[in-house]
């Protein structure tokens, strides 16, 4: 059972899900876009309209998620994970994807809920990057890219027992190696200097783009991809059961969404002693 | 990490780049890749173009990245975060709960992992901070509860009553916003579509979610202690920076070759507008004020006091 | 200004209610003390002021809560926080800025006052708490007292009417405490605030309560009466009624200086009487030696020149104020921390050399955390885990366990356990391998008396077997119970070492109560008086 520490009314699950297709469209741009529409015209405008455009959203659409659905419970939560998954980011010193924070993620994601797992996403990316001093064009992409990761994860089906954990796992090493290959894309046509076989050729087709990519995501990172996925699935197969186990204890102290009742002084009975009738 | 960025650069166009130029630096054995992957050449001749090209763009790269860690490493983020608009006055305090916690928890492993010695476990080595790992989170965890409970008590979270008309409008506006900007990205991504009905969508898009999302923050019940003031010195560094940014784009515009042709090699002219417009870049040294530094006490003073 | 009326609160996942039936009123401007064990329903009580309970926390609630006029079914936490200002148990948890003035305007913040307005309040509360030096500090350089100072400040600064804390001076030095202390008693006094606190060391508080509230636990009816009143019946009670009791003193006196006056006959009684102390046990060889040790933070130094020797059988109270260096002492022990300078032997071998398996034979440390060292699910497997870490049979710790808490259910997670039985749980753990050394850091901190004394008499048992006893403490009552040593640490350096009477009659801030009222003779403890009284009459009788 999933705790919804962030609760998801309909507006906000409207505004997310628009969120998404328009960031998406940011990231696979190059890919999808018709050869001869305004995006591949102006190649090199696009990225810097996109940069623009996702960090507004962004901004929307947690202000909305914010907006009454927070109460000082989600937050503390959110700041504690945000805090943990901030700490451990420098530990892996962007050595070969040596990235423990996802782990947390996914699992404080699938805890208290996908609303939470979207805003830890977000939150704890901006966070970490203003620790580590990663701020830079790149951090709303991963910001968003992170938030949907926290999100699928809070929307994967509810099992239970060790078949939660290997779902888990393998929801890892997709997300992982998805996170890798979106954040790519991101860079990949402004990146000068590549030969042909690699490079965004803005007028080729969809196809040859796409192969392109394959290409250059083989060559450059998936060095990084592949050891950040396989370190997520491991962390979680090894200490997936613990984390999750504490989590949701702590929820439950913290009665998420608790509704108290209140019931009114029960009236007093009196017997009246003359009539033998009784009132209240 | 603006060197490390331009070496990594240097070192890609290196390897993947070869053969383009005449010039040889350095004669190098290159291998073939198979030609499912294209046949790209890995290693090869390394030329001086090639080399030029690389540094240049990593120097670009390079000088955006110090810049944006300048900013990072003079901005207080607690002081950044007091001037978050009220939409996202949420998301800012639990940036800063993070942020103040991020130390907490350093401690707590440390003191944690000392700790295991007292059950006779190892407090070094990669067991010791696996072991001391749940201890830290469930503390933490715990300690997230106390505080929540501490901010309700305080007053977190107090809102004007919004009338339900006020709500429906800003969820239209929200929600039509955005299918705007939805409809103009994929305007921009498919033939067809006039490119300026795209971005005009795009643009009236945001501006009513920003709008709607700006409106829907001021519900909030909250006043700022002690705000930044803005004066002349504030208005001088941003002044500076824009004024630059303008001469940059007017260079651009107006022709004025910003960039040193690599084939073939020359060296570097330097044209008059966009030095000027570095010296007066550089003026924010002298006018913008200085940050405000908190008393410091030393660490182990912290360590020692209970 | 306070009413229950009839309310019952019921938790979400328990049937029996914490609170039955509580009907209580509290006039404005009064400071209420809030008695009882843990675990008896006194921080739901706290709570139910200003409306976390049920809101936060759940559950189902009967009856009304009102505070000045606004009832706490229809008022959230948050629309009372202008009425009600809480200062939690660990300032720490509840802060939510890093710096002293940021986080006393915080709480204004969040009502949305004008920024005059928030900038006169910060200046007056920083003067009101003595906070004005320390004004841009940040928040985890300050000491304990200096934290709990700007905790209440931060409550203050919304200029409350009511006051609740819980546990406000259980992690403080005598001297801490007794600022925190003095500044509620001006917030009582000259601002007429209404102060609700619950402590579990009365000898601190009892003086200044204008009323008491009992709270018995499982569902009983609440005694609420003035100090006087309430102290002669209630069941747990500073050493100071208690004596008045044994000796039947009307009026019950509250404070040292009454029972003075009263004492006279007492003392007349006792000319003559000695106090009958716990024998040491004569085999007495050295467990522990420092010799001229110095411990240094960077350049901080935290322990200067210190040579005690520790025997086995004895029981050693370390004292001193917070910062002292009494962690350090006891770090050095076990071969935590800084490499000390000088000489630190512990059973013939220096402790850093000890390798971490073989450290539990000969030297155990239950930290000031004990929750540190918890890492299972279950108390069990926590119990399980102890046996192979002590390479002893399996099934000891749990007997140790059972021996020493017996109401501890084994499936039970370790950190839902409270702050007591927690401490009783950590010190089997130490336990299991029978090390002839026992350190204990503050472990006083939150114990009712109940525990307490449940503590004293285990660490009395222990000291009997032979094994030795150090005690890093503020609490002077539980060292007069059972220390026979008392070792004073200042500034990192030893200022007394000698035997219990010696040192705490020659210092006012380390006297036990009775011994102040009793002085100049030397009685400790209520106890040594009344077992010395035992065979004659008692002045109760005349009573």
């Amino acid at each position: 059972m999933t705790t919804h520490a962030i609760a998801l009314g309909r507006r906000s699950r409207v505004a997310i899900g628009l969120v998404t297709l328009v960031g998406i469209a940011a990231f696979v741009w190059p890919l999808v876009a018709a050869p001869h529409s305004a995006a591949i015209a102006h190649a090199g405008d696009a990225p810097i309209l996109f940069a623009v455009l996702v960090p507004l959203l962004l901004v929307v659409v947690l202000a909305q998620l914010a907006d009454g659905n927070m109460d000082a419970k989600a937050i503390a939560m959110l700041g504690v994970l945000a805090a943990v998954i901030t700490a451990l980011r420098p530990l892996g010193g962007g050595v070969a994807g040596i990235e423990p924070i996802w782990a947390v993620l996914i699992l404080g994601g699938r805890a208290l809920g996908p609303g939470f797992g979207f805003s830890l996403g977000a939150i704890s990316m901006f966070s970490s990057a203003l620790v580590t001093g990663g701020v830079g064009p790149w951090l709303p992409f991963q910001m968003i890219a992170a938030a949907w990761v926290g999100m699928g994860a809070g929307l994967l089906p509810a099992l239970r027992g060790r078949r939660e954990l290997f779902l888990l796992a393998a929801y890892a090493g997709l997300a992982c190696l998805a996170y890798g290959l979106l954040l790519n894309l991101w860079f990949w046509p402004f990146t000068a200097g590549l030969p042909a076989q690699l490079a965004f050729i803005p007028g080729a087709g969809p196809l040859v783009n796409l192969t392109s990519w394959v290409r250059f995501s083989l060559v450059t990172s998936l060095g990084f991809d592949l050891p950040r996925a396989a370190l997520t699935v491991l962390a979680i197969l090894v200490a997936g059961t613990p984390i999750l186990n504490s989590l949701r204890r702590v929820s439950r102290k913290a009665a998420f969404g608790a509704q108290p009742t209140f019931e009114p002084e029960p009236a007093t009975i009196t017997l009246d002693h003359v009539t033998g009738r009784m009132s209240a | 990490m603006g060197l490390a960025i331009i070496i990594v650069r240097v070192v890609l166009q290196v390897v993947f780049v070869a053969g383009q130029g005449t010039t040889v630096v350095l004669p190098l054995p290159g291998i073939m890749l198979p030609s499912w992957l294209a046949g790209i050449r890995l290693g090869g001749d390394i030329t001086a173009e090639a080399l030029l090209t690389a540094l240049y763009d990593g120097m670009r790269l390079a000088a955006i990245i110090i810049c944006l860690g300048a900013a990072n490493a003079l901005a207080s983020p607690s002081r950044l975060l007091k001037s978050v608009p009220a939409a996202l006055y949420e998301l800012g305090i639990s940036i800063v709960v993070a942020l103040t916690f991020v130390p907490q928890l350093a401690a707590d492993v440390q003191r944690v992992q000392a700790a295991r010695r007292l059950r006779g476990r190892s407090a070094t080595g990669l067991r010791a901070l696996a072991g001391s790992a749940m201890p830290v989170l469930e503390g933490a965890l715990e300690r997230s509860v106390a505080l929540a409970a501490a901010m309700d008590s305080r007053g977190y979270g107090r809102s004007r009553h919004v009338p339900l008309a006020q709500r429906r409008a800003i969820s239209v506006a929200l929600l039509s916003g955005l299918v705007a900007v939805c409809l103009g990205t994929f305007g921009l991504l498919s033939a067809g579509t006039a490119p300026w009905l795209s971005l005009t969508m795009v643009v009236v898009g945001c501006v009513a979610c920003l709008g709607a999302a700006w409106v829907a923050g001021r519900r909030r019940i909250r006043s700022t202690y002690r705000p930044d003031p803005w004066r002349l010195a504030e208005w001088c560094v941003l002044g500076s920076g824009v004024i630059v940014a303008g001469v940059f784009v007017a260079c651009s515009m107006v022709g004025v070759d910003l960039a040193t042709p690599t084939y073939p090699p020359e060296w570097p002219t330097l044209p008059l507008a966009p030095l000027a417009a570095i010296a007066i870049a550089t003026t924010p040294v002298w006018t913008a004020p200085p940050p405000p530094m908190l008393r410091r006490t030393s660490p182990t003073a912290e360590l020692v006091s209970a | 200004m306070i009413t229950f009326d009839h309310v019952t609160i019921t938790y979400p996942d328990s049937t029996q209610p914490v609170l039955r039936d509580v009907s209580l009123t509290i006039p404005e401007g009064e400071l209420v003390l809030v008695v009882g064990r843990t675990g008896s329903g006194k921080t739901t009580l706290l709570r139910a002021i200003n409306g976390l309970v049920p809101h936060f926390t759940g559950g189902t609630m009967t009856g009304r809560v009102e505070i000045d006029g606004r009832a706490t079914s229809t008022h959230a936490p948050r629309d009372l926080a202008d009425l009600i200002g809480v200062v939690p148990q660990d300032p720490m948890s509840g802060f939510v800025t890093d710096t002293v003035e940021d986080e006393l305007a915080y709480g204004m913040e969040c009502l949305g006052l004008a920024p005059e307005v928030m900038r006169r309040r910060v200046e007056e509360t920083l003067d009101l708490l003595g906070l004005a030096d320390v004004r841009s500090a940040p928040l985890r350089s300050l000491s304990g007292g200096q934290r709990q100072r700007v905790a209440i400040g931060a409550a203050l600064t919304s200029h409350p009417k009511v006051l609740v804390l819980d546990e406000p001076t259980s992690a403080l030095d005598p001297g801490a405490a007794e600022e925190v202390l003095a500044a509620l008693h001006r917030l009582v006094h000259d601002l007429g605030v209404t102060v609700v606190l619950s402590e579990h060391r009365l000898e601190r508080v009892v003086q200044y309560a204008d009323l008491i509230v009992i709270v018995p636990g499982n569902g009983e009816p609440l005694q609420v009466g003035t100090p006087s009143d309430a102290m002669r019946v209630a069941p747990i009670a500073p050493p100071v009624v208690e004596l008045g009791r044994l000796a039947g003193w009307h009026p019950l006196p509250l404070t040292v200086r009454d029972a003075r006056r009263a004492a006279g006959p007492l003392r007349d009684l006792l000319i003559g009487r000695t106090p009958h102390l716990r024998p040491v046990s004569t085999g007495e060889r050295a467990l522990a030696h420092l010799q001229s040790a110095s411990v240094s933070y960077g350049s901080v130094r935290a322990l200067r020149d210190v040579t005690v020797t520790l025997n086995s059988g004895e029981v050693v109270a370390l004292m001193g104020r917070n910062g002292a260096g009494k962690s350090t002492l006891m770090q050095s022990l076990v071969g935590i921390g800084p490499v000390p300078a000088g000489t630190v032997r512990v059973t013939n071998a220096d402790p850093r050399s000890i390798a971490s398996r073989d450290l539990l034979t000969s030297v155990g440390l239950v930290p000031q955390e004990p929750a540190d060292l918890l890492e299972a699910t279950t108390i069990a497997e926590e119990c399980r885990a102890a046996d192979r870490d002590a390479h002893v049979d399996a099934g000891t710790t749990r007997a140790l366990l059972a021996l020493m808490a017996p109401e501890i259910d084994d499936r039970m997670h370790p950190r839902d356990l409270s702050e007591g039985q927690r401490l009783l749980l950590v010190l089997c753990l130490v336990l299991a391998a029978r090390p002839p050394l026992l350190l204990l850091d503050e472990p006083t901190r939150g114990l009712d008396y109940p525990t307490k004394a449940r503590l004293a008499r285990v660490l009395s048992d222990l000291a009997e077997a032979g094994h030795c006893i150090v005690l890093a403490t503020h609490d002077v009552e539980l060292v007069a119970e059972v220390a026979d040593r008392v070792v004073i640490l200042a500034d990192g350096e030893i200022v007394a070492d000698g035997p219990t009477s010696d040192v705490v009659m020659s210092s006012p801030m380390f006297a036990p109560q009775v011994a102040k009222i009793l002085s100049p003779q030397v009685w400790l403890t209520v106890d040594q008086v009344s077992a010395a009284l035992g065979s004659h009459d008692p002045m109760g009788a005349a009573g």
